[in-house]
């Protein structure tokens, strides 16, 4: 059945990648909004687009029947969930088939069970693949996460049964910390995911996370198109990917692409999937959980494959098979993708808002921007702080490590705080430019100091703070008696609201 | 024209003068020059110093201003000679004062991890946020004893809201 037109469950820069895709099919691009978001950027690329609601997701993006009542009313044959919101919720999938609109991605059943993650981890028991040590079920008590600690070892993680996208998560590296641990744990699950389960195992000192894309259609193909490496993260998600791993061989690649495939055939998987692995030092792997749904990082392997995969997705949904059939392209060259957040690397990854005041993006020779931003939109509040995905290709992994270092420094952004600086500072580190990653890599080596500006720049801010002052004309303001944490004296008014260029 | 710049922590008198699009400016006996262009999209200069090609933006900050090039920020703050000498004798009067912790973007208060009486040493944790869907632990910068939560558990806070106050300990 063909599609004609899709709506796009989501917002931000996932939303304007699936609009993209549409446009070169010529399939019609319906968008949803909140309130907030009605200038956002995939509203303005859409064909089409609806209010669903106010700012707080679940009162918009995921507020089911409203979502769905918009695509009826709209006459959209499919859905495109992107990732969050409504990507691994197998009800709505199902609401979905019932209203007759195809759900872009695995079946309802398969994300279900996939979604799961005790159940993710006994099909891959049974598939013959290698899990970590952990509790065979949710843990019901502080005191039997004790019991398991003394029993399988410290460190210990604790993930949200119903979790995802590292929320939910939190390692106790000693019986001292489990207690808070597990609050965290709870507490972040039940706001995240209205499931307060939460299971255990034990946590791999210095581990990688690598992942494996896979693509599988209703004709029987399932192909592996190569794994990710997504060991740099700070609080369980990821900040920087890359294609292929620097830590692996050809032979390690081949079992570990069985090894996703094993898994994806088990449970009869379709669309775009993504089985995630943690590789210990010594370079076995162990499987951690399936993402149903098309993966944040998923550019980097369109760069190697030359695929585009929110196309093959819909070709998978139309029910037919993939463009590549049972022969998926090798992958060639080298990936990288660096997340720009709106965050504060200096105050701990503090997430930031405000109006993007500034931006100029990189361009030229094997840079894409998936971007959900420009000039002058503001970050709102609700919703995840990803503003940009900046992506390079080159020949080989150092090419591609100095391609994304050129492309951060074209990047201007001001306005909210953000990671540029951070990602510039990972790029020239050592033990990055020498393939050496894991998931502590932030916590092993960065310091906030790491991004403070050198010298010269020293001088240049001088230079610029005189011709402010020289613009401005200073003037004295009067001493401000509440503030006790606070210089005494303000800049008057005037200077607070940005000023006009001169011309 | 003379200022008063305070920059990476260090205090410096600031000479300088304009003459077109050329600054001339002299800190600590040295002598720097740039030629300078002011861009569009707020304050954003393209300046060249020696040959070499900077751009840089100045926004107003919580305090001073703030100068970002090459996608890091620094805080600057910039007063006249005679502000200066008003603030140090301000300073002089309100040695150790509390502190206040505030918001530092709209969230939730998740969780407090103080109760009043009780005593907070610097970068210790004071409360729990939530935005954005992560939750973030907030701490003390100077620390004290804790006067009063501000805001009740479960509660929606806005940018800057103050959530608790510190008076200065004992020690």
């Amino acid at each position: 059945m063909p599609i004609r037109r899709v709506l796009i469950a989501n917002r931000g820069e996932i939303a304007v990648r699936v609009i993209r895709t549409l446009r070169e099919l010529d399939i019609t691009s319906i968008a949803i909004y909140s309130e907030p978001d009605r200038v956002a950027l995939h509203v303005l690329l859409a064909d089409e687009a609806y209010l669903v609601g106010p700012g707080p997701a679940h009162e918009s993006y995921l507020n089911q029947e409203r979502v769905l009542a918009v695509a009826k009313q709209a006459r959209a044959d499919a859905i495109h969930p992107g990732y969050g919101f409504f990507a691994e919720n197998a009800g709505f999938a199902r609401a979905c088939e019932r209203a007759g609109i195809a759900f872009i991605g695995p079946s309802p059943d398969t994300i279900a069970a996939l979604g799961d993650k005790l159940a993710a981890r006994a099909a891959a028991v049974k598939a013959g693949v290698p899990v970590i040590p952990g509790s065979p079920g949710p843990v019901g008590t502080l005191d039997e996460a004790r019991a398991l600690g003394r029993t399988i070892g410290w460190p210990l993680m604790l993930k949200a049964a119903a979790g995802g996208g590292g929320k939910g998560m939190r390692i106790a590296r000693a019986e001292s910390e489990l207690e808070s641990a597990w609050a965290m744990a709870r507490g972040e699950a039940q706001a995240a995911f209205g499931d307060d389960r939460v299971f255990i195992e034990r946590a791999i000192v210095k581990p990688r996370h690598v992942e494996a894309q896979i693509l599988a259609d209703t004709h029987g193909n399932v192909a592996f198109l190569g794994e990710r490496e997504c060991s740099v993260q700070r609080r369980h998600q990821k900040l920087f990917e890359e294609t292929p791993c620097p830590a692996f061989d050809d032979k390690t690649r081949a079992a570990f692409g069985k090894a996703a495939c094993k898994i994806a055939k088990a449970v009869g998987y379709r669309s775009a999937g993504t089985v995630e692995f943690i590789l210990d030092e010594d370079g076995r792997f162990y499987f951690l959980e399936v993402n149903t749904h098309l993966q944040v990082e998923h550019p980097v392997t369109e760069l190697t494959t030359g695929l585009d995969l929110v196309a093959e997705q819909i070709r998978v949904a139309e029910g037919a098979a993939l463009s590549f059939g049972a022969h998926p392209p090798a992958p060639r060259g080298w990936a990288m993708e660096a997340r720009v957040i709106a965050e504060d690397p200096a105050r701990n990854f503090m997430p930031s808002v405000g109006r993007i005041e500034r931006v100029r993006f990189p361009q030229g020779p094997g840079v894409r921007n998936d971007a959900g931003i420009y000039r002058g939109y503001d970050v709102p509040v609700f919703y995840d702080s990803l503003l940009s995905k900046l992506v390079v290709w080159a020949e080989d992994r150092e090419r591609a490590r100095r391609r994304m270092l050129r492309a951060l420094y074209e990047f201007v952004l001001e306005g909210p705080h953000h990671n540029l600086a951070f990602h510039r500072w990972l790029l020239a580190h050592p033990e990055f430019v020498a393939g050496r990653l894991s998931t502590r890599f932030i916590d092993d080596h960065f310091r906030p100091e790491a991004l403070t500006p050198g010298g010269p720049a020293a001088e240049v801010a001088l230079i610029a703070a005189a011709l402010h002052a020289r613009e401005e004309r200073l003037r004295v303001a009067l001493p401000n008696g509440d503030r006790s944490d606070r210089a005494g004296w303000r800049w008057s008014e005037r200077r607070r609201t940005p000023s006009r260029p001169r011309r | 024209m003379k200022l008063w710049v305070t920059l990476e922590g260090r205090e410096a008198e600031v000479e300088f003068s304009a003459e077109g699009d050329r600054l001339f400016l002299e800190v600590d006996g040295r002598r720097l020059e740039a030629d300078f262009k002011r861009l569009p999209d707020g304050e954003v200069y393209s300046l060249l110093m020696e040959g070499r090609s900077h751009e840089v933006r100045v926004s107003p900050a919580a305090e001073g201003l703030e100068v970002s090039l090459e996608g890091m920020t620094l805080p600057v703050e910039v007063r006249h000679p005679l502000e200066r000498m008003l603030r140090a004798t301000q300073r002089a009067g309100h040695s150790g004062t509390g502190e206040v912790i505030h918001a530092p973007m709209p969230g939730m208060v998740v969780s407090y991890r103080v109760k009043p009486g009780d005593t907070v040493g610097p970068g210790e944790p004071v409360v729990v946020i939530e935005a954005m869907k992560m939750q973030n632990e907030l701490s003390a910068r100077r620390g004290g004893v804790v006067a009063e939560l501000l805001v009740a558990e479960r509660t929606s806070v806005s940018a800057g809201q103050a959530l608790v106050r510190l008076t200065p300990g004992a020690a």
